[in-house]
């Protein structure tokens, strides 16, 4: 029974020595308890396994070996070309500028609902009543399909007919419609990635908040207590206890939703489309628009692979100092 | 009462629901009697026909569509599906069904002509297409390559789409410009309009009108994006500069930074809301402003297009039909292809004038739609100056690339937002260039 | 917080009350912002779903409120000239089967990773976090072939094939986290009565779990119903579209949007799935806060 609950069994391979019955015996290392643990891991593991590489892994490489190749999507078999497309991607402005903003929208919107996430869970860890209710109604922009919020904030951030605008020319913060101070959200390249930003922040900010309240409410309250005893203010503790005790929550949370961040281009292609001259043409709007709109899927699939290299090194790192950090 | 906007995706109208419904009681009946008077072939009884297509901007013709698919495949005896799908997502579509090896059988192209990219995978066409030059009339020049490679036809040129001008005749008048021509008669009216609180609006953005609106500039200055044979870029000249110096100034004289933000819709709107003193936009314009505000349609008028220094052209949008090679039913799509075609002016009437032919006779007056429209009978000539993208050189993959890829727009927004001419020259020539040689080499 | 009531002496005595409505105003206010922030939104598109369409393009009149009469009209329009009933029905039934299939799936998985002491786990671990760099708008060309391979394009049971793609992994993360909080000693106990491994999982280690399992099958719902672009590569018939891909192909026609439905739209469908985040909210938290202490 112990052979469970301790460490590893012996490598595979090498004959086992193992109590039976009393009697020590070799057998072949198959039958060792080890093994059959080991079986039933991976059967276990199958499912999602083979999910994933068949439908994932099989068509990344595919995905790879469209960009070394001049494909399109009219030649379904084409010649190699090598870093040909990299190349091209490289020199590219547009591509840079799609750089840019990628970064900017993933590091500023992840900021912010951070932030936003934080000040929101501490608010619903405490208990008060209607909490229930509270917590129900703020979940909502994380519960509707990512399509159809976005369409209700194209329609709010109306060029003519903002309701954003309307309010706030009328609490006389902005200029009249028709004068330069009334914000165009989605016609002036700031405002418009600003735009976009806020609402992804408006979709993942309950999101943040949840998984910080997660991880709040699992500080046991005597490490806080003792925080108070020792006469720490409210920040001090917020800052040396209550953050290090979330940090690896936040970083797995962070991690998670700056990839789900850095693949979707449905916020962007909905509202702007790249925006005004490309300001808030995010990676995966260019790949989309040069690889199936324009049809060079060659180099559509160099641009979406291209942050990549940058990103894998970076997510390898990030998991195994969070693993180290646990024990 | 019944909204002609709202069309129904699912037609459970009666068949006299639906005559009433087009108000085309008339030409209904001559439908009726045409497709009756036609003989089908027999060997297309008791297959099935699968179509895509785009959702017309003018949702009364998608009624029309689908009622006339719903006829012929009970006539031919085909069973017919009739998708719809928004025509920027089509290529996507496209994209999928042809890495699929399966899908629809007969396709549309919309704006985004994408013969020159998958005719390997698509059915010659020739005959279908030399007969219908046959029977009516040369198609029009301009049109071959939207549906040609090589010589042969992989695509059958369907209808094209004009963006002329619309102005508000009152507004116009009370600055005393009446009868707009020219562009500059247009960018005077907007200039005095806009302190009045009536400026102009053309998108400076990633949309489909963008495209057009600029080009349609671009050639009335002389600016050409190719030589004829569609190899070479010509694009970097003194009228294309002419042309950008224009935009900025109608820019800074007649429009407001709203127009950065645009879309394909915005500007249906600017018009529909009463704002805008004259848009360049589609028909559907027209039609929208027509069901929504009656007062500021009244005063709506249509110019076909404004001349410039150079020329008076107008680029339009071609629609091209197609058919999958892995189709399994190319002969009924064949069969319906023809018999769109000859039905083109019952199709023109649905499409309350939005639809423009390519084909020589069907340009004979009055056309349906718009020769009995006062307002609108001016765009029966619109052949005599509609061209297409790529002018004057054919509607290359190249050429198609660019389009997709809004260097144009993009080249007219950065100098109407106050970059130097010749800096976007030499950004906008570098992104061309490195397109058209990429599919030189390939 | 309010656990600990450290009494001190140097300040007059306020009674429990006091400093609790206080409290209370305090938290109230700082909710505000975010309850405006979150919940205006959905408020602006009810508004708008009940409006009619010239009262939409007013710049004149107050936004916030109907000048015409509203009117169920959108909504009309919705369901009798649309195929809206038909996709919200795919839709939740493209949901459930794509939860059922991540629980198949993930669970093992997750369970596996975690209990198991595999060779490669921790590895495999970060490998789940790399399936979602790869680009999704390449990701849908091969798996056109494999969806007309299955002859399932067209229906939305194609998107029940694909979608797991993007629910397993993140799933199997979240039960991995989960499942390694459950003690050892439950398992064991199990065990010494006499169930194998697997009947330990399944008659033990599941039913503590339920929380994560929620949790699991929460977020399965929610990231089925995110996506857009698979679903417009792989289903073009109407009837069968779910409600993202409907919305937005249907009711734009090019340069006309039908402001009005697209809202109404919006909110049926986000109203069950409120409902149920709203049931299982509690739980939900939980498995995440499972999850996250590892």
């Amino acid at each position: 029974m112990s052979q469970i609950a301790a460490g590893g069994g012996p490598s595979p391979g090498a004959p086992a020595t193992v109590a039976v019955g009393g009697r020590v015996r070799d057998i072949s290392w198959w039958r060792t308890p080890t093994a059959r643990r080991y079986l039933f891991g991976y059967t276990l593991l199958a499912p999602a396994v083979l999910y994933v590489a068949l439908l994932v892994g099989i068509p990344f490489v595919f995905s790879l070996y469209l960009a070394v190749s001049d494909a399109s999507v009219g030649v379904p078999v084409a010649r190699f070309v090598g870093l040909e497309n990299f190349k091209a991607a490289l020199e590219n402005s547009a591509f840079w500028t799609a750089v840019r903003n990628t970064v900017v929208f993933t590091l500023g919107a992840g900021i912010m609902k951070g932030l936003l996430g934080t000040a929101l869970a501490f608010l619903l860890i405490q208990p008060f009543k209607g909490r229930r209710v509270v917590r129900a109604l703020v979940v909502i922009p994380f519960t509707l399909p990512i399509a159809v919020s976005v369409l209700g904030w194209k329609w709010m951030f109306d060029s003519q007919f903002s309701v954003i605008n309307w309010a706030l020319s009328r609490l006389n913060l902005i200029g009249a419609y028709g004068s330069p101070e009334w914000p165009v959200w989605l016609g002036q390249p700031a405002l418009a990635l600003f735009s976009v930003m806020f609402v992804n922040v408006w979709r993942g900010f309950p999101f943040s908040a949840i998984v910080l309240m997660a991880g709040m409410t699992s500080i046991p309250p005597e490490i806080i207590d003792a925080g108070k005893v020792d006469g720490a203010t409210f920040l001090q503790r917020f800052r040396k206890i209550i953050v290090p005790m979330i940090a690896p929550i936040l970083f797995i949370g962070s991690a998670f939703d700056t990839v789900f961040t850095l693949s979707d281009l449905s916020i962007v292609y909905l509202l702007t489309n790249g925006g005004p001259d490309g300001a808030t043409e995010i990676l995966p709007t260019l790949a989309y628009n040069t690889g199936i709109k324009a049809g060079a899927l060659g180099r559509g699939a160099a641009i979406s692979l291209s942050l990549f290299p940058l990103l894998l090194p970076l997510m390898i790192l990030l998991l195994r100092t969070l693993r180290r950090r646990q024990y | 009462m019944l909204d002609p906007r709202f069309s129904s995706e699912r037609p459970h109208v009666s068949r006299r629901g639906f005559l009433r419904l087009t108000g085309a009681g008339v030409a209904g009946g001559a439908l009726v009697t045409m497709l009756d008077a036609r003989k089908a072939p027999a060997q297309l009884k008791g297959t099935s026909l699968r179509i895509l297509m785009w959702s017309h901007f003018v949702p009364a013709y998608d009624t029309w569509l689908d009622d006339f698919a719903k006829r012929w495949g009970e006539k031919t005896g085909v069973k017919v599906r009739m998708d719809h799908i928004p025509h920027l997502e089509l290529p996507a579509r496209y994209a999928a069904e042809f890495a699929a090896g399966a899908g629809h059988d007969l396709i549309y192209f919309v704006g985004q002509i994408l013969t020159g990219q998958y005719y390997r995978n698509l059915v010659d066409l020739s005959d279908l297409a030399e007969g219908l030059a046959k029977k009516y009339g040369a198609w029009m020049p301009a049109s071959k390559s939207a549906g040609q490679v090589g010589g042969a036809w992989y695509g059958v040129p369907d209808f094209f789409i004009s963006i002329p001008v619309l102005w508000r005749k009152d507004l116009l008048e009370s600055v005393g410009v009446n009868n707009p021509d020219t562009w500059d008669d247009l960018r005077k009216a907007a200039r005095l309009l806009k302190p009045k609180g009536h400026p102009t609006g053309m998108q400076f953005s990633h949309c489909n009108d963008a495209n057009h609106n600029w080009r349609s500039l671009l050639y009335c200055f002389g600016g050409k994006e190719t030589d004829p044979s569609g190899q070479n870029l010509t694009l970097d000249s003194k009228e294309t500069r002419e042309a950008l110096r224009f935009a900025k100034a109608l820019y800074d004289e007649g429009m407001t930074p709203e127009v950065f933000s645009w879309d394909d819709a915005s500007d249906n709107r600017y018009l529909a809301s009463g704002v805008a003193c004259w848009v360049h936009d589609a028909i559907s314009a027209f039609r929208t402003t027509q069901d929504t505000n009656p007062k500021v349609f009244e005063q709506t008028y249509v110019l076909p297009e404004a001349k410039g220094p150079v020329a008076r052209l107008n680029m339009g949008e071609p629609n091209v039909w197609a058919i999958w090679k892995f189709s399994k039913n190319v002969p009924a799509a064949k069969e319906f292809i023809q018999t769109i075609a000859d039905h083109q002016k019952e199709a023109m009437e649905a499409s309350r004038g939005y639809n423009m032919p390519f084909l020589k006779n069907q340009y004979t007056k009055p056309m349906p739609g718009l020769g009995g429209d006062a307002k609108l009978s001016a765009l029966q000539e619109q052949d005599k100056i509609t061209v297409f993208f790529g002018y004057p050189g054919p509607m290359t993959p190249a050429a198609q690339e660019v389009l997709t890829t809004f260097i144009v727009p993009d080249m007219f927004t950065r100098v109407a937002r106050g970059a130097d001419i010749e800096e976007t020259m030499k950004w906008g020539m570098g992104e061309t260039r490195r397109i058209y040689t990429k599919h030189k080499a390939g | 917080m309010a656990t600990v009531a450290v009494a001190t002496p140097y300040r007059a005595p306020r009674t429990e009350r006091a400093k609790s409505i206080r409290r209370h105003v305090l938290i109230y206010l700082g909710l505000v912002p975010f309850l405006a922030l979150a919940v205006f939104p959905i408020f602006w598109m009810l508004v708008t779903a009940l409006k009619q369409e010239p009262d939409l393009y007013r710049m004149d009149v107050v936004p916030f409120w109907f000048h015409l009469p509203p009117t169920w009209k959108n909504f009309d329009f919705l369901f009798h000239r649309t195929s809206y009933g038909d996709w919200i029905i795919n839709t939740m039934a493209i949901a459930f089967w794509v939860s059922a299939i991540t629980l198949l799936t993930a669970v093992p998985a997750g369970y596996a990773l975690a209990r198991l002491r595999l060779p490669f786990a921790e590895n495999l671990g970060i490998g789940i976090f790399m399936t979602y760099l790869v680009p999704g708008i390449i990701l849908f060309l091969p798996l056109a072939r494999v969806v007309s391979t299955l002859e399932l394009q067209d229906s939305w049971w194609s998107l029940v094939a694909v979608y797991p793609t993007i629910t397993i992994p993140f799933c199997t993360w979240l039960l991995m986290g989960f499942f390694k909080t459950v003690p050892f000693e439950i398992e064991e106990a199990a065990m010494v009565d006499g169930c194998g491994q697997l009947g330990a999982l399944l008659r033990v280690v599941l039913p503590v779990s339920w929380p994560g399992l929620i949790t699991a099958v929460i977020f399965s719902f929610t990231l089925s119903m995110q996506d857009f672009l698979y679903a417009l590569a792989f289903v073009s018939v109407s009837d069968q579209k779910p409600v993202p891909l409907g919305v937005a192909t249907e009711l734009i026609r090019g340069d006309v949007y039908f402001w009005g439905s697209l809202m109404a739209g919006a909110l049926l469908v986000g109203v069950p799935v409120a409902i149920v985040y709203n049931l299982f909210l509690d739980k939900f938290i939980s498995g995440i806060t499972g999850a996250a202490i590892k």
